[in-house]
């Protein structure tokens, strides 16, 4: 210690605090604060990626335009136009306060599925009249694909990962070499992912097809097929992050005490009726988590899109992320893009504050 | 053990190996001959075994292409990252979490609210600023904004709060200076979660996709991702399937192997950082 008295200079706490959080500040200044506040600013322009290259004054400030011309249309009107959703919408709302009453659901749950059943009612019943046509033909329905991506894969690997960490839970070697086998591919990159599933879904060099054709099925054009297309990508993301949901359940699953187990046990309740009314009702604020932390990070989807199907067939697999990649980088068109992404921010604000509050409870 | 447990391990042995099927058939192919997977993919046992065996893809990557580069490039701009995260992170951590000084619970808020930013809401102004500074094909373009994430300083925060505070006081009585307390009590300290931290950040680096494909749009200043991307879109016509099999599993191998070796940090950091984020 003598020697760290001799090197001692004379500093406040103010002073070594402002200098140790000087170098943090100065990046998260730079790098996040204020390119979040010029994406909005970009959003209020005409910008053109290559003009304003060559040019920084060719840009032109047209306000709001931009979320009207990505999000709006001419005589748009509302009824009930898509019934399947609207109703579902409707049962949605139903069920929460069903659930609620019978106390199934926590009031947190109660109130989410009750907001997005009221928002499955109100979105989709907005439609152009008649003369009327959308601004942006392909905005909505880009959402609309990007939140059945996330329809899709969230509870699959929700439910998956529910199941294996609650027969993973244990200390032996066996189950500590399974969890390891089902968390692998979770390390993996994106194009990695992409590239070991595109030609395990292709028809001609496939595995897939190559088991089915051995089999005497007919192979299936996965990535190229309307109706599978969207289901292949599913599947890979399924694939690629079920490891860090069952981790996330397993770290929950170790919170449940033995004791309320052994009571169970007592009632006779083991196995699977153990896993639903012990684990499953104990688990119910983890579930929550894994599936807001699973919303944030399936919205984000661009990789598995843009590298296995670009999109297509037909549009039928791009997603929003991708959208705005290609409006601002392929068609140079940076004002609409940045408009896009601030739609984007306020989805993705939205869910980090319900986990922000989530992790609060929990606490 | 009872019974129902050996038939438990049994039943979930068989997805287990259904998971790392399709990981497993990269590495097989990858070994195999492209002539031969120009014609079949399922030479032996639906290809998943090696036969006819070739190493001449791997060796064929290092005498041609770009991808011993692009590998180099990774490993500049991850273990860059994950240093200047690292620095950033622990200081700013120590200092939110152990100072006191005028503004402090603000300032706080202030850094940690940048967790809802999600890297696509500011990616296109990103671009247009490192364009105005002429710094997109350029390392400093790939690694600076992630040293913005809040991320870090969120982690490095909550460890330095759980640290009992008569260590400080002992050491302030002593008559060491703040600074002394950091670099010598509390960062040798931190070093578990400092090693949760740079395995998180590298992950993230060796596996980022969005922001090097707007940032680096010259060949050599690829990073693996970036360059497997680029060639898997033509696979079956220019490279060889085999060839772009082993570009995959060489791009894979160092976050694999940094799992297998630090499983337990790698589980911690994943389930810190909540997702891939």
């Amino acid at each position: 210690m003598q020697d760290l008295k001799a090197s001692k200079k004379r500093m406040s706490q103010t002073q070594a605090a402002w200098l140790l959080l000087a170098p943090f500040l100065l990046t998260y200044g730079l790098f996040l604060v204020y390119p979040f506040f010029r994406g909005f600013w970009i959003s209020l322009h005409d910008w053109n990626l290559l003009a304003v290259a060559f040019n920084p004054d060719a840009k032109e400030f047209i306000g709001l335009r931009n979320y009207e011309r990505v999000m709006w249309g001419r005589n748009i009107e509302w009824g009930f136009a898509s019934p399947f959703w609207q109703g579902l919408g409707v049962l949605g709302l139903a069920a929460s306060a069903y659930l609620r009453r019978v106390d199934r659901l926590s009031r947190f749950n109660a109130i989410a599925l009750g907001v997005a059943s009221l928002l499955l009612v109100v979105l989709p019943g907005f439609h152009p009249g008649e003369e009327g046509r959308w601004y942006d033909r392909r905005f909505w329905p880009t959402v609309g694909n990007t939140l059945l991506f996330v329809a899709l894969a969230v509870p699959g690997v929700t439910i998956s990962a529910l199941f294996l960490a609650a027969a993973l839970n244990g200390e032996t070697r066996a189950m500590g070499v399974l969890r390891t086998l089902f968390f692998l591919s979770q390390v993996l990159s994106v194009t990695v992912v992409t590239l070991i599933w595109q030609i395990m879904f292709s028809p001609r060099q496939g595995l897939i097809a190559n088991i089915t054709e051995t089999f005497g099925g007919i192979p299936i054009n996965w990535l190229t097929d309307e109706q599978f297309a969207m289901a292949a990508i599913v599947i890979a993301t399924i694939w690629w992050s079920l490891g860090i949901a069952m981790i996330l359940f397993l770290a929950g699953l170790q919170d449940i005490s033995k004791d309320i187990y052994e009571a169970a046990a007592l009632d006779n309740a083991k196995g699977v009726k153990a896993f639903w009314f012990v684990t499953l009702p104990n688990l119910q604020r983890t579930i929550t988590l894994v599936v807001v932390l699973q919303i944030i990070l399936h919205f984000q989807v661009f990789g598995q899109s843009h590298l296995m199907t670009q999109g297509g067939p037909n549009d039928t697999t791009q997603v929003l992320v991708r959208y705005i990649y290609q409006t601002g980088f392929r068609d140079s068109e940076l004002g609409r893009a940045s408009a896009m992404a601030v739609f984007l921010f306020v989805i993705m604000g939205t869910f980090s504050v319900i986990q922000f509050i989530i992790g609060r409870e929990k606490e | 053990m009872t019974r129902s447990y050996y038939w438990l391990i049994l039943g979930l042995s068989i997805p287990a190996f259904l998971w790392l099927l399709p990981t497993l058939w990269m590495v097989s192919l990858s070994f195999q001959p492209n002539e031969v997977l120009a014609r079949t993919t399922s030479s032996t046992f639906f290809g998943l075994v090696p036969l006819p065996f070739t190493a001449e893809n791997y060796s064929a990557l290092f005498a041609f292409g770009q991808t011993p580069w692009w590998f180099l490039n990774s490993l500049i701009v991850s273990v860059g990252m994950t240093l200047g995260v690292l620095a950033v992170s622990t200081t700013a951590g120590y200092a939110l979490a152990r100072l006191d000084f005028p503004f402090k619970t603000p300032l706080t808020i202030i850094c940690l609210i940048g967790l809802m930013v999600p890297e696509q809401a500011v990616f296109i102004p990103l671009y247009t600023m490192f364009a105005d500074f002429g710094w997109h094909n350029s390392y400093h373009a790939l690694i600076l904004p992630r040293m913005a994430v809040p991320i870090g300083v969120f982690l490095m925060l909550q460890f330095f709060r759980a640290i009992p505070k008569d260590i400080e006081e002992a050491a302030r009585l002593d008559g060491v200076g703040w600074l002394q307390i950091f670099w010598y009590i509390m960062l040798p300290l931190a070093r578990p979660a400092m090693m949760t931290l740079a395995i998180l950040t590298f992950l993230y680096a060796w596996n980022d996709y969005l922001w090097p494909l707007v940032s680096a749009q010259q060949r050599e200043y690829f990073t693996i991702t970036l360059g497997l991307a680029s060639i898997q879109s033509n696979f079956a016509q220019s490279e060889g399937l085999g060839r772009v099999m082993a570009s995959g599993v060489i791009a894979s191998l160092p976050v694999v192997i940094l799992f297998l070796i630090f499983q337990r940090y790698v589980v911690q950091a994943m389930t810190a950082g909540g997702s891939k984020g």
